[in-house]
């Protein structure tokens, strides 16, 4: 069941892959956009790189998130799924892993623009790979439920990000962290207690969400 | 589906005027009889206000996170009524909250916002329910918005711990200053007397503002009305 | 804060804190208590018809 679901996800975002490609560029404006809010200062820009690369991330995270229930609102689609003996779990945790997928994909397209704009390279690439993962596990959790409320209702476009940004804040916060100690260096070895955060707050958002998703999704 | 009408009793105003009393006892003295703090100066009494308005807040969306709770297992449109009264006297008192804290941080700390912990806390927990209010009202189908927002008011409740604990930890890493947001003179009568007098009035609104709740809803859910002799006619 | 660590001269952000928490607490009770007079003559309204 699980498999299924996931297997048409993939299916949908393959064909529509022209739309990340589209979002990948709105990021890599948002990155450029940043850089003249701070001004031609190199310092702070490799400063506050981290910042940038996870700000952007999450503004596009809005757009790719409502967009995966594109198809469900088209044609009815959400109905003639839950028709189906469709355990909504799995339906969930397909659409969010899929979701989980395009964020990472984005996070780390995105890194090139960083290095090139910021100065912000690192060599620990795994360890870089490592946080955009679990970042964006963070954030493709608790996005995939609310994208699927507010699919539903007027002033969609408002409200998913309304929701989402208060509550990943803690997601936010360790994925700068962690990211900047990588690109900054981390004499105090504290990545690992900001990954223990980011681990930690997707646990507890894969399973809650997970458990909700029928109700938000039931006729 | 159906709505029992609210209560009509007067518990409320009840709560309402005990509060208002404890509230004015409690701030006479809090203003006029407490000595000034020794490093704080006449700015610490603010915690006299602040603090009970932060335990009544956390009580607030804490009752919120139950009501949802219990209208996710019951379907008892009593509980969606309170959780939203709840949710936006919450709403309020946070927002009380982060004034108060600002307000005191300028004397005391050169800015207006220092990033303690808590009140950051405060404000997340702010933006994340006025989300929720902002759900609510964008949602026409009653079921559905009382089944979302619970499930809403139910991740964002878990959160406020998270948000804590990773901003104190952030804020751990450049701040070496402390915020002394606690009451640390001996004077504890006007605290208490506020920490009451802020309660009973939370009380008395999130019980007014639930039975609004309860009217607006049984509105919402009620048949059409039954239309007699010339009116039937007019449209036949 | 002067360097003695005494932060003088506080009472006009007193008044600002605690004036602001009760006019917020007034003006908000106030909309309650009209807006429930205003939802109990409807529904009675809402009685009357049906």
């Amino acid at each position: 069941m699980l498999t299924a679901a996931l297997r048409k996800e993939l299916l949908i975002q393959w064909r529509t892959r022209s739309q990340l490609m589209a979002v990948f560029v709105f990021g890599a404006t948002s990155l450029l956009l940043f850089s003249f809010g701070i001004g031609p200062n190199a310092q702070a820009l490799r400063t506050f790189s981290a910042g940038f690369l996870w700000l952007a991330l999450l503004l596009s995270s809005t757009l790719t998130l409502a967009e995966s229930f594109h198809a469900e609102m088209e044609n009815r689609a959400l109905e003639g799924l839950l028709l189906l003996p469709a355990n909504p779990r799995a339906l969930y945790y397909g659409k969010t892993i899929a979701n989980w997928l395009q964020l990472t994909i984005l996070g780390v397209a995105l890194v090139p623009v960083m290095v090139v704009l910021y100065d912000a390279g690192t060599t620990e690439l795994l360890k870089l790979l490592a946080i955009i993962m679990l970042g964006a596990a963070g954030l493709a959790a608790p996005g995939t439920l609310y994208a699927a409320m507010t699919s539903q209702v007027r002033a969609k476009q408002t409200l998913l990000p309304l929701l989402l940004f208060p509550l990943i804040v803690p997601a936010l916060l360790a994925s700068v962290k962690a990211t900047s100690l990588v690109i900054l260096g981390d004499p105090m070895q504290q990545v690992k207690s900001w990954i223990g955060l980011l681990g930690a707050f997707d646990l507890i958002y894969w399973s809650l969400c997970g458990l909700l998703y029928g109700r938000v999704i039931e006729e | 589906m159906e709505v029992p009408d609210p209560s009509t009793s007067k518990t409320p105003y009840g709560f309402l005027t005990v509060g208002v009393i404890l509230l004015a006892i409690g701030t006479y003295i809090g203003l006029a009889v407490a000595p000034a703090e020794t490093y704080m100066g006449d700015v610490q009494r603010i915690m006299y206000v602040h603090v009970p308005s932060a335990w009544s807040g956390l009580l607030a969306i804490t009752f919120a996170f139950g009501c949802a709770v219990a209208f996710l297992f019951r379907s008892d449109f009593r509980w969606d009524a309170r959780m939203e009264a709840s949710i936006e006297v919450g709403v309020l008192l946070a927002f009380l909250l982060c004034m108060q804290g600002a307000i005191w941080a300028k004397p005391t700390w050169g800015v207006w916002w220092d990033w303690d912990p808590r009140l950051t806390t405060t404000a997340v927990l702010f933006f994340a329910f006025l989300g929720i209010l902002a759900l609510r009202r964008f949602v026409d189908d009653p079921v559905k918005r009382g089944i979302w927002s619970a499930v809403a008011t139910i991740i964002a409740y878990v959160d406020v711990p998270i948000v804590y604990f990773s901003v104190r930890w952030w804020n751990s890493l450049h701040q070496t200053q402390s915020s002394p947001n606690t009451v640390s003179s001996q004077f504890y009568a006007p605290l208490r007397l506020n920490a009451f007098g802020v309660l009973f009035l939370m009380i008395g609104f999130i019980m007014l503002r639930s039975r609004i709740a309860t009217y607006r809803l049984q509105h919402e859910l009620a048949a059409p009305p039954v239309l007699t002799g010339e009116e039937a006619g007019e449209l036949a | 804060m002067t360097p003695e660590g005494v932060v003088t001269g506080g009472w006009p952000f007193v008044w600002a804190a605690y004036g602001l928490t009760f006019a917020a607490f007034i003006i908000y009770g106030v909309t309650l208590i009209t807006k429930l007079r205003e939802e109990r003559a409807r529904a009675a309204e809402d009685g009357n018809r049906t």
